[in-house]
């Protein structure tokens, strides 16, 4: 069913050099996106997440480059891309960022710039891929804005983003990434900015257009209450790593890592019972520039084995669709894939 | 935008009026009779110590200060300044004669450096870390460490005695006036004039430059598919030039300043030269007058830099900041 994936990203590894120094921010990352589905990527602070989205594009930071693994873009069976053959500002990519697959920043409160209007930096992106009016382009976002819950959308199109809350300016960078109809929309943490009440619209309005637009989703997040809510398939992260994905309820009904289950105890997650207790994970993350020999999650695990410290887990598929990254589950892979 | 306009025209009054009340004291506590630079010298010479006396008493130069003041205040308004105390010529016809030379040298130098600082730095910022960046950070340091008559004379002795390329000073070739015919004239003050401002602005932009290029917007830019020239020009450099106005107007008096210097290396008849030669020759009633113009001419190019900020920073327009 290799044909149901529009995007897979396949042992990708992404380093930055600062200095004499390398950091390895993403390690042998493997996940697929099924078409019209919402991914969901979890992990703690620093374990990746962003630098992951950022490599899809290749929009990611001077100091760092993609030294292996690939990303494979599929917009119609017919056509499969591999898009780290592109280099970093090429035509090619240039013609699938924005159109094709559009993003939504961690820090989008600052993602608008501050001396253009909205409906000038929406327009921005529309007429860069579609070949339209300005009147036709200027009413088409007048609708999209409308339908994003933004109130007099003809007078707000000339507002400046300083003019605007942070919920209404995210509802602006949404309208930007969804503007030209992309198949996938990238979301990093798009509502860790907001206020509680704000982050459900975001959602909802996410939720909304990907079911209007058959839009598919990865969304990143460090909140597993939103995952339960609104993924189809997860993939937790650690210290570069992807160390388990599976769908939500092979993820959340039968956790396997021992750092999914940690995650798991350690946040509030909607419909769970009054009296459980919430915990912590003990240690704290390396840094990031460590490098190790064995498993990342070994000096912290409850289970580390000798084994552990000695060689890298390789994953292992414990069930269709279900992978784990542990020497825990050595046997019960169903087969050996590396 | 027409309230900012206005706002702004409106702050203008009062700094206009103190720098005239400072000319007034200065001119007040000029040695000698003030009566010597109020009416032509060649008169004078056939007065009686009487009629002087008289004159002084027409004049009003023994009414108290404040009526003096405004009485100055409304001859420079119809453009009666006095008289030189040199050759008895009027000042306003002195000033109507240099200060064109003056504005034409400062405004043309003022546009190239602003031109070559920002292009300079921006380039310097792309290729940051780069031989092409080092090199400009280097000619910059040399730009601001050295002084500018040093530049102007060292150009003197190469471009104009050694190759004979320009003319080493002058504004003009007798029975020539036209402005292209200036142009050769030109070339080597407006050029030395704005070295060390454009070495500034370089180092300013591109500051500027690498902070904005940094900034998430820039990302967000970039997301949209536009080519590299398009995020570094619209996006980048747009927002990178906005701090960069207040180091422009912080350095128009500099530059102005600087028409003192270069127009005696290069011999050209502005106002700054114009200065030195009346300092030289005690004659303070024009030093005071050209003094008033100069601060005139550095208020109007401030006023029009911060209304060129306010076009380029919608904050600003709208009074957030
Ligand atoms: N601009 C950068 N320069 C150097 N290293 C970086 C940079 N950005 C990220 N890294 C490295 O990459 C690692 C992963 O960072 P990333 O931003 O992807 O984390 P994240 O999972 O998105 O965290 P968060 O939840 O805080 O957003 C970090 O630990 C850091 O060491
Ligand atoms: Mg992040």
């Amino acid at each position: 069913m290799e044909k149901d994936y529009i995007l897979q990203v396949k042992n990708l590894e992404t380093r930055f050099k600062i200095g004499k120094k390398t950091v390895h921010a993403v390690n042998d990352v493997s996940f697929n996106l099924r078409r019209g589905t919402t991914l969901g990527v979890v992990g703690e602070s620093g374990c990746g997440k962003s630098v992951t989205a950022l490599s899809i594009m290749q929009l990611l930071p001077k100091a760092a480059h993609i030294e292996g693994g690939q990303v494979l873009y599929t917009p119609s069976p017919e056509q499969t891309l591999n898009l780290t053959d592109f280099k970093r500002n090429s035509k090619e990519l240039r013609s699938i960022r924005g159109k094709d697959i559009a993003m939504i920043f961690q820090d989008s409160l600052s993602s608008l710039d501050p001396v253009y209007s909205i409906g000038w930096q929406i327009m921005e992106n529309l007429r860069m891929h579609e070949k339209l009016s300005k009147k036709e382009a200027k009413e088409k976002i007048i609708r999209m804005l409308g339908e994003l819950g933004i109130p007099s959308p003809e007078d707000r199109f000339k507002s400046y983003p300083f003019e605007f809350s942070g919920g209404m300016k995210q509802r602006v960078m949404i309208a930007i990434g969804m503007i030209c109809n992309p198949n996938i929309l990238i979301a990093d943490e798009p509502t860790t900015a907001l206020d509680v009440t704000i982050q459900a619209q975001i959602l909802a309005l996410i939720k909304q257009m990907q079911q209007e637009h058959g839009t598919s989703v990865i969304l990143i997040t460090h909140n597993m209450g939103i995952v339960a809510e609104i993924c189809d398939e997860v993939a937790v992260m650690y210290m570069g790593r992807v160390v388990e994905f599976g769908s939500l309820l092979q993820i959340f009904e039968n956790p396997h890592h021992p750092y999914t289950k940690a995650l798991l105890k350690s946040v509030p997650v909607l419909g769970m019972g009054k009296d459980t207790e919430l915990e912590s994970i003990e240690g704290t993350t390396p840094d990031a520039s460590t490098v190790f020999k064995g498993c990342e999650f070994e000096p912290r695990c409850p289970f580390a084995m000798k084994k552990c410290t000695e060689e890298h887990p390789m994953v292992c598929e414990i069930e269709e669709g279900h992978e784990v990254r542990c020497w825990l589950y050595e046997e019960k892979c169903k087969d050996d894939r590396r | 935008m027409l309230k900012y306009f206005f706002r702004r025209l409106l702050s203008f009054i009062p700094k206009i009026l103190i720098i005239t009340i400072l000319i007034f004291i200065g001119l007040e506590f000029v040695p000698g009779d003030p009566i010597s630079y109020l009416i032509p010298p060649e008169q004078m010479a056939f007065m009686t110590e009487e009629t002087i006396a008289n004159m002084r008493e027409n004049l009003g130069l023994n009414d108290p200060a404040y009526i003096r003041y405004f009485k100055w205040l409304g001859n420079i308004l119809k453009g009666d300044m006095g008289y030189s105390l040199i050759n008895g010529v009027k000042i306003s016809d002195i000033i109507w004669t240099r200060l064109p030379a003056t504005i034409e040298l400062t405004a043309l130098g003022f546009a190239v450096a602003t031109i070559l600082g920002l292009l300079f730095g921006f380039i310097s910022a792309l290729k940051r870390n780069t031989p092409i960046d080092y090199s400009l950070t280097a000619l910059g340091m040399v730009g601001v460490s050295i002084p500018e008559f040093f530049f102007g004379l060292s150009a003197i002795v190469v471009f104009g005695l050694t190759f004979r390329w320009l003319p080493p000073g002058g504004r003009m070739t007798p029975g020539q006036p036209g402005f292209f015919q200036r142009i050769p004239y030109l070339v080597m003050p407006v050029l030395v004039i704005g070295i060390s401002y454009t070495a500034t602005l370089m180092r300013y932009t591109r500051g500027s430059m690498l902070d904005t290029m940094n900034k998430d917007y820039v990302k967000a830019a970039r997301s949209k598919g536009l080519s590299e020239t398009r995020v570094n020009l619209v996006h980048s450099f747009r927002n990178a030039i906005i701090p960069v106005m207040i180091i422009i107007v912080n350095r128009i008096p500099i530059l102005i300043a600087g028409t003192v210097v270069i127009e005696s290396v290069f011999n050209y008849p502005g106002m700054g030269k114009l200065i030195l030669e009346s300092i030289s020759g005690s004659d303070m009633p024009v030093v005071m007058i050209a003094t008033f113009f100069i601060a005139l001419a550095v208020l109007i190019a401030s006023f029009l830099v911060d209304l060129l900020s306010a076009l380029l920073d919608p904050r600003i327009r709208f009074g957030k900041m």
